[in-house]
């Protein structure tokens, strides 16, 4: 049921498209060059270590202990502190090679993580209204925590590769002629990677989809309980989980039986055969002239070496796999050009008093159907604009135009005379303040939600807002005051309560511009109409343009705008559009006049 | 240790595939002994040239033919015993989302799903680690660590293995010490990255919130702050997992020394030869793994043990809810009677009673409303009505039969329930609406789905009725939701229809037909509706007010607004805003 999420488990990225991938995450590590030289530059002493140490034993077998050749305890003990001193070698370049490594790639990814998330944020609105939030969510964590293993691929690669590179270094000085015939194994042993890659892939590919398949399913079931339950459908339910439960455990039986087959059984045996053909040369050659016990340990300890860590990589296949899926994705959302709509490279100038004129404006969500259609009106300072109308009729879309949220695409937003968009940014964020529908809480403490990052905001300035919106009882009713912990989504807190918050929030930055979307929306009828006094108090002195549905609110405004299809259909005061008797009059005779003040 | 005698119930099910499982994996480790002893057999003849074709032949043939079976022996084992702890992954999971289907509501609220999930994702596969892993492990480190032992001291010398192997526990120790330590840096590591988690979350969630405030770079800011705590606690994981490997050769280091020293001078006393020298060095390499798995073993075990008592408390958690014995299978129909004299949730410090004295009855084919402010009570009756609940004092009837006393199936089959917020699953707008029976035909579907005011809106839809919904499908407005869950509600044409302020959400128009259809086309056929909203109950039969668990007034439309009481005001209140908060709703897109 969650195929959509994961299809792209379901096929393979082509090739070309995974060459890219890698190209372009090794790109983004070249801050972290460095750390990763040294991690390279260990391995190789490693590896060279590694291939002098069979080398130095195989000498003290053969030229001392085989031919007892006065061997004392000083020539004991010298190869010995040889021996430890190498092995220390090795132990510590094996420490510097992994740390470094692994911290490289620990930065790197850190790093790419970081850049996702500021990619984010110059994203418009419109990305984050079309792309889920969780998606997001598990690119910015997940896909960027997988890349670790995209790099432990490539740290267990180039370990591989410096390994059998010094084992065969070791064996050439050891016996030339032997060496080359070993290197009968490098087509077997790239041919049994490859085939293993192939298969491997595949299957993990098809456990991957059937996994998060299964998760899904569970999860769902989980959230859906209620429904199922009162449905009597848990055996539906246990008997098609039974069935994805099964599937998941045939996907990976399967893999379980690649790997039996061709992982490190397979290695092993090919260990096996090239033991076989050292013996075979070897003994041969024993028997026309001197063959020395080193050689033989030092041939079957390289081969050791060489075939190994080759288990190590081949397991990191299918991890190195997923590392690349979440690059690729990663990548899509760094390359994404939905970008938040640009103010003008020279915009420069600032909001003093707070006009707003809409001249003309055309706005569009998909650049084919008009949500505004030459949407003309004037707020003066300090005036109060409403924007009323049902669902689609373009209020909402008014504001992400004004907020600068979506990008509008012919006419002209003027904020006192100057066009939108030639206003500096940050000054357009200070003057205009929104007040969302659903306000949002954020993880920290009342005083943190109200300043909202902007340390220039004292202590007192904070209090102050609270107060001005009738806020502060409500604050110092909990535990800490303004100190109080606010829970992720603020839970705990009413939709009132945390609108009230939200409105300080707005007020401690004494914006020009007052925008409501909506604001006491679903909000219970306790703090109703405190919220309604808050408004009315915001409102003042400030230029306001707000959306309501409850008519009784906006009674007051200056202008009233009733929008239709994107199209301004009647404007005016309440007075005068009650008197134009149109749609206002009956949206406004519906609520009925007699009762018109039990809401205040 | 005690969780494999745990797991014996599963070994013993599974008796083949762990009796060949284990006797593979036997065989592969005594196979392993004689490629060293070959070698170093192989090493003298060819040092003190006797070697013919034919002795090569055999040395070379051994060497193949053990290559050969342990391929076999590899392969079987593994299939063997992975398959088992698939398997037994697989079981326990059906087990718990079994368990998980039958739970009751209070089960629900103790375990947060997230937790849930972890139980079925992550304990499981520590518990399953036991059964691959850990079987290894524990195999490995007895039988590799004993056979080779003897090998050695057969194909070598007792006085050189004896010594030699002397430093190996020494990785037994330091496996055993870092292996907490790794842990406990791998917890931190994932409690920061649960801390990055939930920031990204936040700011994503909370994106307008922060455009609007201009606060994009200082959002950054504080995300950058959480990584660098990252990049510290994994740099610690990394270099306490560095640590392993250059241990293992430090250690080892010692055995070479001793070979290297005092296994040379049996050499040359020709107490040993060198080709049993050359065996020697290969069996120690043998020994690496096995004491590295050693080290971990009791780690894998204690953790898998910890999961599986995890997993078994949650399957012992009892459902309060439970089946009649012998439970009246006819599906339930008739008058409805509630006699609720006390109800409290339990599980709860609360002690005030959550119902109070709830007495009304509705004839069948009646329609009662029940109103009042948020916490009134009206959402706990319908729990109990949809037996969420059972331990209330007092008796609900249908038909005469206490509804405790019907089968579930009985009792829940005859209901219809749609709550103001109704989950979706992720599949087609058809399979939703015939959630309840699959076995519905197109008509059948959009027959409930017109009765519910929805099929225009499928009908607008990209795919129609095969329109994917829930998570991953469209995302459908509030009161699309609300008819959809209308229409799953409707298909089985139930007795009792339970609307659970289901009209919130639609359009004073929709609500009106869809209240006139269930009026008209279910005149035999009860139903109950809490609401917000007067206009929702205002034409039921009686509508009760519910406050603090109590029924405050009772009455018809009429009587109540007669009355002038809690209800009148509201009424009153309401029909001010009603239809243009009405005419606001039925959301779509956008816009809102």
């Amino acid at each position: 049921m969650a195929e959509k999420k994961d299809s792209i488990w379901v096929k393979s990225i082509p090739l070309k498209e995974q060459i890219h991938v890698i190209v372009t995450l090794i790109r983004t590590a070249k801050p972290f060059r460095q750390m990763f030289f040294w991690a390279l530059a260990f391995g190789a002493v490693f590896a060279l270590l590694q291939a002098a140490a069979p080398r130095i034993i195989a000498y003290y077998m053969t030229d001392y202990l085989q031919q007892n050749n006065h061997v004392t305890f000083q020539v004991m003990l010298s190869f010995a502190i040889l021996v430890v001193v190498i092995r220390l070698g090795q132990a510590v370049t094996d420490f510097l090679n992994a740390y470094y490594f692994t911290v490289a790639a620990e930065y790197a990814l850190e790093d790419l993580r970081v850049k996702v998330f500021r990619k984010l944020h110059t994203l418009g609105m419109r990305y984050f209204d079309q792309v889920p939030a969780g998606s997001l969510v598990t690119r910015v964590n997940n896909d960027t925590a997988s890349l670790a293993d995209f790099w432990r691929f490539f740290m267990e690669l180039t370990f591989v590769a410096m390994s059998m590179i010094g084992a065969y270094v070791g064996m050439l000085t050891v016996s030339v002629k032997a060496t080359f015939l070993m290197l009968v194994f490098v087509p077997f042993i790239i041919g049994s990677v490859l085939i293993y890659q192939r298969f491997s892939s595949r299957l993990f590919r098809h456990m991957r989809e059937r996994l998060s398949h299964l998760n899904a399913k569970i999860a769902e079931s989980i959230t859906g309980i209620d429904v199922i339950q009162e449905f009597y459908q848990e055996e539906r339910f246990k008997k098609s989980f039974a069935k994805v439960n099964g599937e998941y455990f045939n996907a990976r039986f399967r893999m379980i039986q690649a790997d039996a087959l061709l992982l490190e059984p397979m290695i092993d045996l090919l260990l096996g055969a090239a033991t076989v053909l050292v013996f075979w040369y070897f003994g041969v050659l024993s028997m026309t002239t001197v063959v020395s016990a080193g050689v033989i340990y030092a041939f079957t300890t390289y081969l050791n070496n060489i075939f190994s860590p080759l288990e190590s990589v081949m397991n990191l296949f299918s991890p190195f796999q997923e590392g690349m899926v979440s690059g690729y994705r990663i990548l899509g959302i760094l390359a994404e050009d939905t970008d938040a709509p640009k103010q003008n490279e020279t915009a420069n100038k600032i909001i003093t008093e707070g006009k707003i004129e809409f001249k003309h404006v055309d706005f569009s969500y998909d650049g084919q159907h008009k949500i505004l259609e030459d949407l003309t009106f004037t707020a003066n300072p300090g005036d109060t604009v409403a924007l009323v109308g049902h669902t689609g009729s373009g209020k909402s879309s008014t504001i992400n135009a004004l907020m600068r949220f979506y990008d509008f695409q012919a006419g002209q937003i003027l904020i006192d005379g100057h066009d939108i968009r030639d206003i500096k940014r940050d000054d357009l964020r200070q003057k205009m303040g929104l007040v969302l529908q659903e306000p949002f809480m954020f993880f920290g403490d009342i005083a943190s939600n109200i300043r909202m990052y902007d340390e220039s905001i004292t202590d007192q300035q904070v209090v102050t807002a609270a107060k001005f919106i009738g806020a502060d009882k409500l604050i110092m009713d909990t535990p800490d005051d303004y100190h109080s912990q606010v829970q992720e989504g603020g839970s705990g807190f009413s939709a009132g309560e945390k609108q009230l918050i939200s409105f300080a929030r707005t007020i401690v930055r004494d914006p020009k511009i007052l925008i409501l979307d909506e604001a006491t929306a679903n909000v219970d009828t306790e703090t109703e109409s405190l919220i309604q006094q808050s408004l009315l108090k915001m409102r003042q002195n400030r230029t306001t343009i707000a959306i309501a549905h409850r008519l009784s609110t906006i009674k007051d405004a200056d202008l009233i705008l009733v929008l239709d299809k994107g199209q301004v259909v009647e404007r005016g005061t309440h007075d005068e559009l009650l008197k134009e008797h149109g749609r206002y009059y009956d949206l406004y005779r519906l609520q009925g006049t007699q009762t018109d003040t039990a809401t205040e | 240790m005690t969780i494999f005698g745990k797991l014996m119930w599963f070994f013993r099910t599974h008796k083949r595939l762990y009796a060949l499982g284990l006797s593979f994996l036997f065989l592969t480790e005594i196979s392993q002994m004689v490629s060293p002893a070959l070698v170093g057999r192989f090493t003298d003849e060819v040092v003190s040239r006797t070697l013919t074709i034919e002795k090569i032949f055999l040395y070379a043939g051994g060497i193949l033919l053990f290559s050969l079976l342990m391929y076999v022996f590899r392969y079987a084992w593994i299939t063997n015993i992975f398959q088992g702890s698939a398997l037994l992954e697989k079981t326990l999971r059906q087990q718990l989302f079994d368990h998980y289907m039958i739970m009751d509501t209070t089960f629900y609220q103790r375990h947060r799903t997230g937790d849930l999930m972890a139980h079925a994702t992550n304990d499981l596969s520590a518990v399953q680690r036991v059964a691959s892993g850990g079987i290894l492990m524990l195999v490995d480190s007895v039988v590799v660590i004993i056979f080779t032992v003897i090998s050695m001291i057969i194909v070598v010398d007792w006085r050189l293995t004896l010594i030699g192997v002397l430093p190996l526990p020494l990785l037994v120790i330091g496996v055993w010490y870092l292996s907490p330590k790794i842990r406990a840096a791998f917890t931190q590591s994932q409690e920061a990255f649960s801390r990055l988690s939930n920031k990204s979350q936040e700011s994503i969630a909370g994106i307008k919130a922060i455009k609007t405030l201009g606060q994009e770079s200082a959002d950054v800011e504080a995300f950058e702050i959480q990584v660098k705590d990252a990049i510290q606690v994994n740099k610690r994981v990394a270099r306490i997992d560095a640590l392993f490997g250059p241990m293992a050769t430090v250690i080892m280091t010692l055995s070479y020394v001793i070979m290297m020293t005092y296994g040379g001078s049996l050499v040359i006393d020709k107490a040993i030869t060198i080709g049993q020298l050359v065996s020697f060095s290969t069996y120690l390499g043998l020994l690496v793994w096995p004491m590295f798995g050693l080290g971990q073993l009791f780690n894998v075990l204690e953790r898998g043990n910890a999961s599986y008592i995890r997993v078994q408390n949650i399957l012992s958690e009892k459902s309060a809810i439970s089946e009649a014995e012998n439970g009246v299978v006819e599906p339930a129909k008739g008058d409805l009677v509630i006699q609720i004299n006390q109800f409290t949730y339990p599980d709860t410090d609360n002690q005030e009673p959550t119902l109070k004295n709830i007495h009304v009855s509705v004839k069948s084919g009646g329609t009662v409303g029940i109103v009042g402010r948020v916490g009134s009570g009206k959402t706990t009756l319908i729990k109990l009505l949809l037996r969420q609940f059972d331990g209330y004092s007092g008796v609900i009837r249908v038909g005469n039969v206490n509804i405790k006393d019907y089968t579930l199936k009985a009792y829940l089959q005859a209901i219809g329930y749609v709550a103001q917020e109704n989950f979706l699953f992720s599949t087609t707008i058809r399979d939703n609406i015939r959630f309840s029976d699959m076995n519905k035909s197109q008509e059948d579907v959009a027959f409930a789905a017109k009765q519910a005011d929805f099929h225009d809106d499928i009908l607008s839809l990209p795919a129609g009725y095969d329109t994917e919904v829930g998570e991953h499908g469209v995302s459908l407005s509030g009161g699309q939701k609300q008819r959809l869950a209308i229409a799953r509600a409707l298909i089985n044409d139930p007795e009792i229809l339970i609307l659970d302020d289901a009209l919130s959400a639609v359009d004073a128009r929709t609500e009106k037909n869809i209240l006139r259809v269930l009026k008209t086309q279910r005149a035999d056929k009860t139903t109950i509706i809490a609401a917000h909203r007067i206009s929702s109950v205002m034409t039921a039969d009686e509508i009760i007010v519910l406050d603090h668990g109590e029924i405050k007034e009772r009455g018809t439309h009429e009587t109540l607004i007669e009355m002038d009481g809690w209800y009148a005001k509201m009424f009153r209140q309401q029909q001010l805003v009603t239809e243009i908060v009405k005419k606001g709703n039925g959301k779509a897109g956008i816009d809102g």
